[in-house]
């Protein structure tokens, strides 16, 4: 590779990047940023939630903000630039031979925009109280009677921003993969990632601009004398509703969908096996994307839908299951009689699945209408949106992180330490989580500082998780930093024969120009 | 930038704006389907007096009046008697009272709901009060009516034939169209 004498200054290089590997970069570390930040308010809440009473959030507005903004931004900016971002940007022009994104400019754009939003985010939590609705932002709380600062209205910009970018970025995604694929990288032989990224940026495609649209209606109702969601202008709250989730529901699998992605790779890697049943892979997530279009009611249960209505979403959210089961039996089909090598990403995806799996059935549970009436805003739900969509989310970042790290930065992580900081984070938020069931089962509702004495124990045990969840962020934060600052010299394929993907036939770091000259696919098995 | 991208690309755009779009339409289409299915409580205004036949004839159901006020409003909002036996297919009167207990004088606009919520679009409503805004000087006392009948066929529904008991609510906010014209009143008055 000829282009490594092709240095710009730092800050053409970092602040007007046209470059996928930097932008994806830039995108990994804003979403470490915004992660610290999340994170650290998660654990602030359940300082205080470690005992009943008030110990040291006596402001409840206060409370209400670090919940929103602590959602906000684990969705907003952490996981989807993390997962969408970072890895997408980085490895879907490697793996489907691509020299760089369709669109290189507008990927900086996608970027800025998001950086923007961050900004805006963390200025509306210091504005007039901060914003205090939850990630839902349902009227009448976000509407002018209960919000009557600027919060929300920072808040909803900042969205909008995110949005954009994320529209911007999708669009760029799904013409990269359409145009720019390799001679002989059909469709049917693009890498499973290459897959989820663009499930993924279809969903993203569809859904946001109904979130963009919707919260511009609650802009207007708040600013501009409009009255879309205000009762006594003629407007209907519920209207929100059905807006928000059917943005909210594509949303989680927009979440997790990369997830899939990443898993399938790093699952086919260290089994040594192609990956089992490829298609049937390929079009779980295609099948799982658009029945998450057509389900967003079961969010809904408890707003007075009439029996039938609640019969037509119980059963297609249970549809929900076939695909997503096809896809852990794959998995699981995959491993078997494969040549199976533990190192940190394989422990990782284990992780996913095994989280994955425990979320998936209290998702089938709170399917049931009958049931979700009595978990409604429970901590089972708090329990249940977590292991599906949070933590599982987390560790397939973690398992890309391990995966493709050498790739990313040219040196190896310490595999040692890194066992170490799974064993820890899986054991953390297991005691963090899993808890969370009894109490929501017992009735503690979400959202609220303070509760009854009898939720103490379980409550106790679950910040003790955090507790631990917490070492293990820290842990993984320096394992990150000795590796980019000290660690070994990576390999151009450090995984060994299972690793087929193009992103291995590239050095490692991969080079700031790749694939130059286009690899030929024709007539070569599917990638993974 | 390859034509072939700026076509994907372009496509692509349309999508979105396509999608804002019909994030927008969902709104008068959000409506007409409440106002078609009687979704959220939503009754029918304006219906043909459907007669009482067979069973339904000397069918009885109470209808309980809820009235509330929005805290922004000083009014005082009540309904004459609390229920009424409705018989079905029959036009019925329910009147309630309204008095504004500020010193200025107030437009207001009420807001209405049945529950449940199933039993909504076999309520259909004449004429209401609610259809219009009302403006009370201050001390003044209006009768508010709404004319209302129950759809026979809430019997043929096995959702809703057994319900005993409908509530008609209404809660009294304070307009947002005349909210300022009756400031500019009131200081023409003052």
């Amino acid at each position: 590779m000829s282009d490594d004498h092709h240095k710009p200054s730092f800050a053409r290089r970092w602040f007007m990047s046209t470059n996928h590997k930097d932008i994806g970069t830039l995108y990994l570390i804003l979403a470490i940023i915004a992660a610290v930040i999340g994170g650290g308010m998660s654990w602030y809440i359940r300082l205080e939630l470690m005992e009943p009473g008030i110990q040291y959030i006596d402001d409840f507005q206060f409370y209400n903000v670090l919940v929103t903004a602590h959602g906000f931004l684990m969705v907003f900016f952490v996981v989807m630039p993390a997962m969408i971002g970072g890895f997408g940007n980085w490895f879907v022009p490697l793996m489907v031979g691509a020299p760089d994104m369709a669109f290189p400019r507008l990927n900086n754009i996608s970027f800025w925009l998001l950086a923007a939003g961050l900004i805006l985010l963390v200025i509306a939590g210091l504005t007039g109280g901060g914003p205090g609705t939850g990630w839902t932002v349902y009227p009448p709380l976000s509407a002018k009677d209960y919000h009557p600062g600027m919060a929300v209205d920072l808040g909803i910009l900042s969205l909008h921003l995110a949005g954009a970018s994320s529209i911007l970025g999708a669009a760029n995604f799904i013409t990269t993969i359409f145009n720019m694929r390799a001679p002989g990288m059909t469709i049917h032989r693009m890498p499973l990632f290459v897959w989820a990224i663009l499930v993924t940026a279809f969903l993203l495609l569809l859904a946001l601009p109904v979130l963009a649209g919707a919260l511009t209606m609650l802009l207007t109702d708040r600013n501009f004398g409009t009255s879309f969601f205000i009762v006594e202008g003629g407007g209907d709250p519920l209207l929100w509703q059905h807006l928000f989730w059917f943005f909210g529901h594509p949303e989680v699998y927009i979440i997790i969908i990369p997830a899939f992605g990443i898993i399938s790779e790093i699952v086919s890697t260290f089994s040594k096996k192609p990956i089992f049943g490829y298609l049937g892979m390929a079009y779980a997530m295609s099948a799982i994307g658009v029945v998450g279009f057509v389900v967003w009611a079961h969010h809904m249960f408890m707003t007075g839908l009439d029996v039938d209505t609640r019969a037509y979403f119980v059963a297609a959210t249970m549809v929900i299951a076939v695909p997503t089961g096809v896809k852990i039996f794959s998995w699981l089909a995959t491993m078997w009689g494969g040549s199976i090598e533990f190192k940190t990403p394989m422990l990782y995806a284990f992780g996913f699945i095994f989280l994955f799996v425990v979320g998936g059935v209290t998702g089938i549970t709170l399917a049931n209408a009958g049931m979700d009436v009595a978990f409604h805003d429970t901590y089972f739900v708090v329990a249940h949106f977590h292991y599906v969509m949070a933590i599982a989310a987390i560790f397939a970042m973690f398992a890309g992180f391990f995966y493709w790290i050498g790739k990313m930065c040219g040196r190896q992580y310490n595999e040692g330490l890194a066992k170490l900081q799974f064993w820890i984070f899986f054991i953390g938020v297991n005691i963090l989580f899993f808890p969370q069931h009894f109490s929501g089962m017992a009735g503690m509702p979400r959202r609220i500082p303070d509760y009854p004495d009898p939720y103490a124990g379980w409550n106790y045990v679950s910040s003790i998780g955090a507790l631990i969840t917490a070492i293990g962020t820290f842990l993984f934060l320096y394992i990150a930093w000795t590796t980019i600052r000290s660690g070994e010299k990576a390999e151009a394929n450090p995984w060994g024969e299972g690793a087929t993907t193009l992103e291995w036939s590239v050095d490692s770091p991969a080079p700031f120009h790749t694939h130059e000259i286009l690899p030929d696919m024709t007539g070569k098995a599917p990638a993974e | 930038m390859t034509a072939k991208n700026r076509r994907v690309g372009f496509a692509l755009a349309l999508g979105v704006a396509g999608m804002v779009g019909l994030s927008y339409a969902s709104v008068p289409l959000y409506q007409l389907f409440c106002q078609v299915t009687g979704y959220g409580g939503t009754p029918k205004i304006g219906e043909p007096v459907a007669e009482a036949t067979g069973d339904a004839i000397g069918h009885i159901i109470t209808v309980t009046l809820d009235a509330n006020v929005n805290p922004d409003l000083d009014w005082d909002f009540k309904p004459g008697v609390h229920n009424i036996d409705v018989a079905l297919g029959e036009e019925t009167l329910a009147i309630y009272s309204a008095r504004n207990m500020g010193d200025t004088a107030v437009t207001g606009t009420a807001v209405f709901n049945v529950a449940p919520y199933k039993a909504a679009q076999y309520v259909s409503k004449i004429d209401c009060f609610c259809f219009s805004e009302q403006r009370l000087n201050p001390g003044e006392e209006v009768p508010m009516p709404v004319s209302f009948y129950i759809d026979p066929e809430i019997l043929d529904d096995p959702d809703t034939a057994y319900l005993e008991n409908i509530i008609l609510s209404y809660t009294f906010y304070p307009s947002r169209t005349a909210a300022e014209t009756d400031e500019d009143l009131d200081e023409t008055n003052g």
